[in-house]
């Protein structure tokens, strides 16, 4: 699997070095954050230090954790209760043949082996699913980088042009805009039509084997509002000055970008990068409702989640459906590992001596 | 000064007192009420499930409001959902052991909640509180899964070749005037090419290799259900392949419409939408057709399916939807009361009309004002008598998901991107895995 194609490539040179050579400025401000951190950590030790020396203090603290833990507990029961407990026993059902009917009965590895050997929709599945993951991601990361710039380029109006960006992200996971997207969709509706004005003859793109992936695509990348203010909350944090130095020495504007904007925002884009891709995997209400729940045409949005979900409740296959739930958790898991292992390489804080 | 030792106590007791009563609201109340003895007069509640939409639970209400003038002690409280909805949320409650006291049920899913003990065999109250007379034998039959009577068929339907006579009109080709599939394809083949050269977007049917009906029927045509008594499956891949072989002619030379519009209007069909002038299916679905097509369309056609062999009694009666019981209530004789009203009164009768199809009960019959497609289809029920055998056994447990693998599978044929060898491994490999549920 690995890194998508894009960004990891263009930032795997080493950012540092532009960076920390630019001006007396900025290691000022390097060399203020050191003192500061120092004198936090001083502070931490001190209360570290400080042990109670009288009864009295050591009772008031346990009364204060078991207060502390009096108001956890609504939290704790839920936490545990609906989150920890059906995970649990999920794992389980994994391992079982479960119709809901019937007690669960143990099969051992056979819904696995089923998945991988035996079930061409389940592999049609996944491979759906990687390409809309893969090729999805990165452009409404684009998108969202693109449209932060643009925002943060002048301040005029920007608070307007934010919130109608940030919009769709909004209403974006409705039934509604599914539905809407649906109708914009089909044969002489709007897209159709005015693609035809320009002599493109695509037809409807949602009964279209071929184009009701590209559809589902558009559809994530028009709701590219949540990394759209995080990545503008992050060029917002990169200090003018670099920008004026790098000027001064004559860089243009693809220049400042690659060498000043992309290492100042790594941590910003690898945030990003790693709730997008997690988020992708996930993708279900859309899918759903404008397959009508059927996965369809041909099984083009029958994205993991949804099979899952078909399994499991439409076919009472609960074991299943549990098994094919934790192969995505595994899966989720290693394409996060890979990330973090990976950012040593690329991602730069700022401030910090790496 | 204010005790600061006393204050932080009170907080954590507080807190731990807080999160208690929250855990424990969640599950108070309910409580079981003893089942004991029937008595007539018992005040008692009783849940009633069903699928649908406002227009039927309008009826339901309607029909509930005349068993309340009868039983005025029996308070029902009912409910309403789609239909996957509604065996979604029924599963659930199998497993957890909460199923409502009565449900509307379908046939596909009969088998599988009678093998679960799930239902409560009715043979107790039969000919006592639910009353038989005005049910024929074949009909309560169907309602039998091992030896047990755990549904009662509300009413039946029969599979028929619904036309749209307008669009008939409008191109100028006849009704179809009955013959085997191979006339039934050059029929549609006469609509698709005539409205080809009036200009206008119309198609003569929709590819109906893709529904598992028109297999069953061209396989009881040579005298086989598709599953044994035994739940096994009876048919061969090679029967399944030739099937679905026979539709590639009308698929791939565009005499039916094509699948990649039948995606944009799902989940209307083709028919509904005037798209085109012919489909197979279930006759009980003329309302539904009339009310999608819109004030323009007033009458349908409704004729009998192709022939595949003549003579044969290929055809049958399948209960459109039946009511059971829940094996845990705990007023089945109540219970039971409310089930023979909703089968067999003439009010409920006129609460519903044919909006579950052809009423089973001769008395629910009677109270059913008919109009005029109700009337239609009691005649086509009657014309293809000569046509009808008996009922397949009960569905087996899993057959709703292999009637949808099938639906699917017809439209990955239809797109072609299966081929037929790989779309009969595909199905023999889920029958498979549902057989071994």
């Amino acid at each position: 699997m690995g890194l998508p194609p894009g960004p990891g490539a263009l930032f795997s040179q080493g950012p540092e070095n532009h960076v920390s050579t630019q001006t007396q400025s900025i290691v000022t401000a390097e060399a203020e954050s050191k003192s500061v951190r120092q004198a936090m950590r001083q502070v931490r030790r001190a209360e570290k230090g400080k042990v109670p020396t009288t009864e009295g203090k050591r009772a008031q603290n346990r009364r204060e954790t078991v207060a502390g833990y009096g108001f956890l507990l609504p939290w704790m029961l839920g936490f545990l209760g609906l989150t920890v407990g059906p995970m649990i026993f999920s794992l389980y059902l994994a391992f079982t043949k479960y119709n809901l009917f019937t007690a669960p009965e143990w099969v051992g590895l056979d819904n696995f082996v089923r998945m991988f050997t035996e079930d061409p929709q389940f592999m049609q599945s996944v491979q759906i699913t990687l390409v809309y993951v893969l090729v999805g991601t990165p452009i409404k990361l684009a998108a969202a980088l693109a449209i932060a710039m643009l925002l943060n380029y002048r301040n005029k109006g920007s608070g307007f042009f934010r919130s109608s960006f940030y919009a769709p992200s909004l209403i974006g996971a409705s039934v509604s805009v599914a539905i809407v997207w649906r109708a914009m969709f089909s044969t002489d509706g709007p897209v159709d039509s005015s693609l035809s004005l320009f002599g493109i003859e695509l037809g409807g793109w949602v009964g279209n084997v071929d184009l009701v992936m590209p559809m589902m695509i558009l559809l994530a990348v028009w709701q590219f509002g949540a990394p759209m203010v995080i990545f503008l909350a992050g060029l917002k944090q990169i200090p003018q000055e670099l920008y004026e130095a790098a000027e001064v020495d004559g860089a243009g504007p693809m220049r400042k970008f690659r060498s000043v904007t992309i290492p100042m925002l790594s941590s910003v884009i690898f945030f990003n990068l790693l709730l997008e891709t997690i988020n992708a995997f996930q993708v279900f209400a859309s899918a759903f409702i404008i397959s009508n729940g059927s996965g369809g045409p041909a099984g083009m949005t029958n994205f993991y989640t949804v099979y899952l979900y078909k399994r499991g409740f439409a076919d009472g296959q609960m074991g299943y459906a549990a098994a094919m739930a934790w192969v995505l958790v595994i899966v989720v898991a290693v394409i996060a590992f890979i990330l973090f292992k990976t950012q040593k390489s690329w991602v730069h804080y700022a401030g910090e001596n790496r | 000064m204010f005790d600061i030792r006393k204050r932080r106590v009170a907080v954590a007791a507080a807190a731990l007192a807080a999160s208690a009563a929250l855990a424990l609201t969640g599950c108070s109340g309910g409580g079981s009420e003893a089942g004991g003895e029937y008595n007539p007069d018992e005040k008692v509640t009783l849940d009633l499930a069903f699928w649908g939409n406002d227009v039927r639970a309008a009826m339901y209400e309607e029909a509930i409001a005349a068993f309340n003038e009868e039983y005025p002690n029996i308070t029902v409280n009912s409910s309403f959902l789609g239909f996957p909805e509604f065996w979604e949320k029924r599963q659930t409650e199998a497993a957890g052991g909460g199923l409502p006291d009565v449900m509307q049920f379908d046939y596909s899913y009969l088998r599988q909640y009678s093998e679960n003990g799930l239902l409560l065999d009715l043979s107790p109250y039969l000919g006592d509180i639910i009353d038989t007379e005005p049910l024929s034998q074949n009909i309560l039959d169907i309602g039998v899964v091992g030896d047990e009577t755990t549904g009662i068929p509300t009413s039946t339907n029969a599979w028929g070749l619904y036309t749209n006579p307008k669009l008939l009109d409008q191109l100028g080709v006849e009704e179809f005037e009955g013959g085997d599939w191979a006339d039934y394809d050059s029929w549609m083949k006469e609509i698709t090419d005539t409205a080809a050269a009036q200009g206008v977007t119309i198609w003569g049917g929709t590819d109906y290799t893709g529904r598992i009906q028109n297999f069953e029927l061209q396989q009881r045509a040579k005298g086989e259900d598709l599953f044994t008594e035994d739940g096994e499956p009876n048919f061969t891949e090679d029967d399944l392949a030739e099937f679905w072989e026979s539709g590639s002619g009308i698929r791939e030379d565009g005499i039916v419409i094509d699948q990649q519009r039948l995606e944009e209007i799902y989940p209307l069909s083709a028919f509904d939408s005037a798209l085109t002038a012919s489909e197979l299916t279930w006759d009980n679905f003329g309302a539904g057709y009339l009310r999608n097509l819109g004030a323009e369309y007033t009458e349908l056609g409704l004729v009998a399916p192709p022939v595949t062999e003549e003579g044969v009694k290929d055809l049958y009666l399948k209960p459109s939807m039946l009511h059971s019981i829940s094996s845990t209530t705990d007023h089945p004789e109540a219970a039971a009361t409310l089930v023979d009203f909703l089968v067999n009164s003439p009010e409920a009768g006129a609460a519903f009309g044919t909006n579950r199809g052809i009423p089973a009960s001769e008395t629910q019959l009677e109270g059913a004002q008919l109009d005029p497609l109700g009337e239609q289809i009691r005649e086509y029920e009657e014309s293809i008598s000569d046509r009808l055998g008996d009922a397949p056994p009960v569905p087996i447990v899993g057959y709703g998901s292999l009637e949808e693998k099938f639906r699917l599978i017809g439209q990955e044929l239809a797109f072609g991107t299966l081929t037929v060898d790989e779309a009969v491994d595909q199905f023999f490999g889920e029958m498979d895995v549902v057989l071994n549920q």
